[in-house]
């Protein structure tokens, strides 16, 4: 019977959340918002893959500098385009043409030091491409001309560079990596999550309170109930934002392809998101709703919940900054295993790979072996809160022994 | 049989004893007045029946056992300070509530139909509370506290606020709670009201039970007093009273022509017979009317012997003569 009463609340909240025309609006709105961002995404990401060729035009008398040119393009990752040029050809127009078809430089005279012609500027990187081509022109000239192989040359030269071998171990990635992009988007997401259903829960309590409801309601049903029924309906209704935004998101990147270029595992991160959602939002929803009780208009609800917010977002920007630099320091490992740090630092740690079994397995045991003494602290406090009437009600007036 | 019992019930706020071994019972069938001025405890009291406030000491019992959260199920309920959630539909509201009291949505949906139709409000079942009059929440608020077809009914002030059509309704409402067999406990300063529907009347003050019984019982004083309206001069008429043993007499307040006389305690009741033989001896006798307190005199005098040693004492009651 009292758990078909706590879920009678937990639907009256997500009935009244959820059919608001306000709540309709804005989710559409927000749908529409990240569907119509990850397009807007793709498509600069996808312009920017795609970007034209530069075109360079070669003058036949410096034509032996072509297969250079390419070698040397290729070694800079330049997308380089070679034009032949007769050597009468008006190179000044070339290089004034409209659109596409404009060239960046034209190369003519003597292939060990030829000319470069360009309308303003150099661009760097071609400039850069053409003077390792010629420098490379010149001492497969010289190479020859003593009587040598150019191509073992080559082959000589290219091998003569130092073995770099870091202490580190190899596979560590990189620290602004997509690693760290994922990581820190789930874990804003799960701050936000938080704060916007800590504050619901809140503002939910304060109305009950203020509008006195709340006498005929523990007139019929435990204290304990009704709060345990407005955190079970508040969080039903914020995980299904959660799944509809973050389905929505996650679908449009599937539809667009955006993920080519992440090697990063997103079905198990998501996975880790929402564990840690869950178990974060039983820690802070009670601690939300229990101390909501203890004010009495909406007005005053900051007094509560600014110290609330403090303690999510310290462990949201400790995260941000101290596990990407040294994801297995002593000072993380530590705070990582205390249950208002953990939902956050312990996705990024994963992410990160530097996350054992049994460091995970630790954190959660902890965070859940807490959640029952959360659970008795809040309900005290909302006992003894929600039928208190007038001013705040101080702490620890409502954590003594009794009901008032 | 159900009876509710509060038995011994103590509260103390600090150091503000809000409830003194507060002691009575409302029996099945019964509409039980629960009266006091402001501050002596009915809102408390009710609280703890309710369970919304836990009593120091004492105990408070349904049909012999303790009022649990369970019996609580089937008390309805309505505190002092009216409260219903504002931006949810009437209907929705008061099925959600009846919900809570352990009704199937089709039973609670039939109930909320009869409830808000009978109560005037059936119209404005689609509307939020918000938007409905204080006098109409007020409806819906009643409907709140009946919907769940309640075997106790506790009410905190239930015609405050509400026109006198509505009191009709209201009325008709315990009376019949009450013929089916239910307790019915409500608090009123209304005190007409309380003298016409109540079977049994509580004044409380400070805390403590001060006066119970029926109407009747506490109208009777053991001081009775008469009016008189002798067709002579009130000197004459109070010279003759004067012989009379156990009686004093005197002007009536307010009646310049008319003479107030009373018996000591303890004096045989034929006395007032005695008292219109000697009146008629003066001239004739146009008016005699056995004084006695209505509810209002008594509720005054309780709470004006706010520190009389005898609090059971109910002073002689002389301003209401019209009946």
């Amino acid at each position: 019977m009292s758990s078909n009463v706590v879920w009678m609340v937990a639907r009256r909240e997500i009935k009244t959340r959820m059919l608001t025309k306000s709540t309709i609006i804005s989710m559409a709105v927000m749908l529409v918002v990240i569907v119509a961002g990850i397009f807007v995404l793709d498509y600069f990401a996808t312009r920017d893959a795609h970007a034209p060729a530069s075109k360079v035009g070669v003058a036949q008398s410096v034509s032996a500098l072509e297969e250079h040119l390419e070698v040397a393009a290729a070694q800079q990752g330049l997308d380089l385009e070679l034009v032949a040029l007769a050597d009468d050809a008006d190179a000044e127009e070339a290089l004034t043409a409209e659109g596409d078809d404009a060239l960046e430089a034209v190369l003519s005279g003597d292939p060990a030091s030829p000319e470069m012609l360009v309308a303003e500027q150099p661009d760097d990187a071609i400039q850069q491409a053409v003077s390792t081509a010629v420098r490379s022109y010149v001492v497969n000239e010289q190479v020859t001309g003593l009587g040598g192989n150019p191509a073992a040359f080559e082959e000589a030269l290219a091998s003569a560079v130092p073995q770099v071998r870091s202490i580190e171990p190899e596979d560590s990635p990189d620290r602004f990596g997509p690693a760290y992009v994922v990581s820190m988007v789930m874990i804003s997401l799960l701050l936000f999550a938080l704060i916007g259903s800590g504050s619901i829960i809140a503002m939910g309590v304060v109305e009950e309170k203020t509008s006195r409801v709340v006498e005929i309601l523990l007139a019929t049903i435990k204290p304990t109930q009704l709060l345990a029924g407005k955190i079970l309906g508040i969080g039903i209704f914020g995980m299904f934002q959660v799944v509809l935004l973050g389905g929505a998101a996650v679908g449009g990147v599937a539809a667009t392809g955006l993920t080519r270029s992440l090697e990063v595992d997103l079905g198990a991160s998501l996975a880790l998101l929402v564990l840690w959602f869950l178990i974060g939002y039983a820690i802070f929803a009670l601690l939300f709703g229990g101390f909501a009780a203890l004010v009495s208009r909406q007005e005053e609800i900051g007094s509560v919940t600014t110290p609330l917010m403090f303690l999510l977002f310290v462990p949201y920007y400790l995260t941000m900054f101290m596990v990407p630099s040294d994801p297995d320091s002593t000072m993380v490992r530590v705070l990582s295993q205390i249950p208002v740090f953990a939902p956050f630092m312990m996705p990024v740690r994963n992410a990160f790979g530097a996350l054992s079994g049994w460091e995970l397995g630790l954190s959660l045991a902890i965070s859940l072996a807490t959640i029952p003494l959360l659970v008795w602290i809040a309900a005290r406090v909302y006992q003894r809160g929600v039928l208190h009437t007038g001013g705040r009600m101080k702490l620890g007036d409502a954590l003594k022994a009794g009901r008032s | 049989m159900s009876t509710l019992e509060i038995d011994h019930v103590s509260k103390s706020y600090g150091t503000l004893r809000a409830l003194d071994d507060l002691t009575f019972d409302v029996r099945a069938g019964e509409i039980f007045g629960f009266v006091g001025s402001n501050g002596a405890g009915k809102t408390t009291a009710m609280r703890i029946m309710l369970g919304v406030l836990a009593a120091d000491s004492g105990s408070v019992r349904w049909n012999g056992t303790e009022l649990d959260l369970e019996a609580r199920r089937s008390v309805g309920y309505m505190p002092e300070e009216r409260g219903l959630y504002p931006k949810m539909k009437v209907g929705e509201q008061l099925e959600f509530l009846a919900g809570l009291h352990g009704m199937s949505p089709t039973q609670a949906r039939d109930a909320v139909v009869r409830w808000t139709d009978r109560l005037g409000v059936g119209g404005r079942r689609g509307d939020h509370v918000e938007k409905l009059s204080l006098g109409n929440q007020q409806r819906v608020q009643l409907a709140a506290a009946l919907v769940h077809n309640p075997a106790v009914l506790v009410l905190d002030e239930p015609f405050s606020g509400l026109d006198p059509v509505a009191v009709d309704v209201m009325s008709a409402v315990l009376r019949e709670r009450a013929a089916a067999g239910v307790p019915v406990i409500f608090s009123s300063h209304q005190l007409d009201l309380v003298e016409r529907l109540c079977d049994r009347v509580g004044i409380v003050r400070s805390g403590q039970m001060v006066a119970l019984g029926t109407i009747d019982e506490l109208r009777t004083t053991d001081r009775p007093q008469w009016l008189l309206d002798v067709g002579a001069e009130p000197s004459g008429v109070l010279a003759r009273l004067a012989e009379v043993p156990g009686v004093t007499a005197r002007v009536a307040p307010g009646r310049p022509h008319a003479v107030l006389a009373t018996a000591a305690p303890g004096t045989p009741p034929e006395v007032g017979q005695q008292v219109l033989r000697e009146s008629l001896a003066v001239g004739p006798v146009h008016e005699f009317t056995p004084v006695r307190p209505c509810l209002a005199d008594l509720f005054r005098g309780v709470v004006s012997a706010e520190h009389d040693a005898e609090p059971t004492a109910v002073a002689p009651a002389f301003a209401e003569v019209a009946r």
